[in-house]
C-alpha cells in the first residue's frame, strides 16, 4: 500500500516537515493502550516531531522529574493509578511548560473541565488526526 | 492469479470495507502512515489491536459474569477498547462500544450483555475480513507509490 497522492490539508506532510528543519519539535505520548501509543507516535513522527511514548502517568512524571522537556505532551484521560488530569497537575506543579493535550475515548464535559483545570491546554476525543496535529505544530513553531 | 487482477480484487475488497461500514476514515490515516520505512505498518497495528483487545474482551466477559455488575470497571475496560477501536477505524465495533457505554451509564445489565455479544460479533467479522485482506495483499505484492481512491 503506497502513500496516496492528494494535498488535502489533513494529509500534506510537507507543511509539518517544512518546520522540522528549523526547530525540531518534541512530543511525549502517554497512553496505557499500545495501539493508541503506536498510532499517535507514528502520526507525530510523520510530521517530523521527535516523539517518545510511555504507558503510565507515573512514567511521565518520572521523565519530567529527570529533566526531560517536550514541546507537546498528549495524555490519555483514563490512565490507571495516576489518571490523566492528575498527571497533568503534577507536571505543571513541577514547572513543565509543554502544551498538554488531553485525549479520551469518550468525550465528556466534566472530564474536559477536570483536565483543563489541571493544566491541559486542550481536550479532544480520539483519534488523534492530522486536523488536530497540524494546527498544534503551527502554534508550537510560532 | 495474475497480479494486476489480484490488486484489482484487493482494491474492491478494501472499498467494500468502507461501503459496508466496517471501516471509516481513520483506517485511511493508518494507510497514510505506511511508507518504505514502515511497509507493513497497517497490518502490524491491526495485529497489535487484535492481540491487545482479545485480553480486554476476556476481562469484559469475566466482569459480565459477576453479580452485581461493576459498571465502573466495565466502563473503564470499554474506554480502552473504544480508544483502540476508534484508532484503527473499526466503525461498527466503535458504535457498539458507544452503545455499551450508554447501558453502563444507565446501569442496564441486560443491555450491556446484549450489546457486548453484538460487539464481539462485529469484532470477529472485521477480524476475518482484515485477515483475508492482508493475506491477499501479501500475495499481490507491494504496490509502487500511486494515487489511491479515498473514501
Amino acid at each position: 500500500m503506497g502513500m496516496s497522492g492528494g494535498s488535502a490539508e489533513g494529509n500534506d506532510k510537507s507543511e509539518g516537515q517544512s518546520f522540522s528543519c528549523k526547530n525540531k519539535l518534541t512530543a511525549l505520548v502517554v497512553d496505557n493502550g499500545g495501539v493508541c501509543r503506536v498510532i499517535q507516535t507514528a502520526l507525530l513522527r510523520s510530521y517530523g516531531v521527535e516523539t517518545e511514548a510511555v504507558e503510565t502517568g507515573e512514567a511521565e512524571v518520572e521523565l519530567i522529574a529527570s529533566g526531560a522537556t517536550f514541546n507537546l505532551i498528549i495524555i490519555e484521560m483514563l490512565l490507571p493509578v495516576l489518571n490523566g488530569p492528575e498527571t497533568a497537575r503534577q507536571i505543571r506543579t513541577m514547572g513543565a511548560q509543554s502544551m498538554i493535550l488531553g485525549i479520551t475515548a469518550f468525550f465528556d464535559e466534566r472530564d474536559q473541565q477536570e483536565f483543563l483545570a489541571a493544566g491541559a491546554d486542550e481536550f479532544i476525543e480520539k483519534p488523534l488526526s492530522p486536523e488536530v496535529v497540524i494546527p498544534i505544530i503551527r502554534e508550537l513553531h510560532n | 492469479m495474475e497480479r494486476n487482477q489480484m490488486r484489482r480484487q484487493l482494491a474492491l475488497m478494501r472499498q467494500s470495507f468502507f461501503d459496508q461500514g466496517f471501516l471509516d476514515e481513520q483506517f485511511i490515516q493508518l494507510e497514510e502512515l505506511q511508507d518504505d520505512a514502515n511497509p507493513n505498518f497497517v497490518e502490524e497495528v491491526v495485529t497489535l489491536y487484535y492481540r491487545d483487545s482479545s485480553r480486554l474482551i476476556l476481562n469484559i466477559d469475566q466482569a459480565l459474569e459477576r453479580n452485581p455488575l461493576d459498571f465502573n470497571k466495565l466502563d473503564n475496560y470499554m474506554h480502552q477498547f473504544k480508544g483502540s477501536s476508534t484508532s484503527i477505524g473499526a466503525k461498527k465495533v466503535k458504535a457498539e462500544c458507544t452503545q455499551f457505554r450508554e447501558y453502563c451509564k444507565a446501569g442496564n445489565s441486560e443491555g450491556c450483555m446484549r450489546t457486548f455479544q453484538q460487539l464481539k460479533k462485529e469484532y470477529a467479522i472485521l477480524k476475518r475480513k482484515l485477515e483475508a485482506f492482508f493475506q491477499q495483499a501479501r500475495q499481490a505484492g507491494p504496490l509502487e507509490t500511486a494515487c489511491r481512491s479515498r473514501n
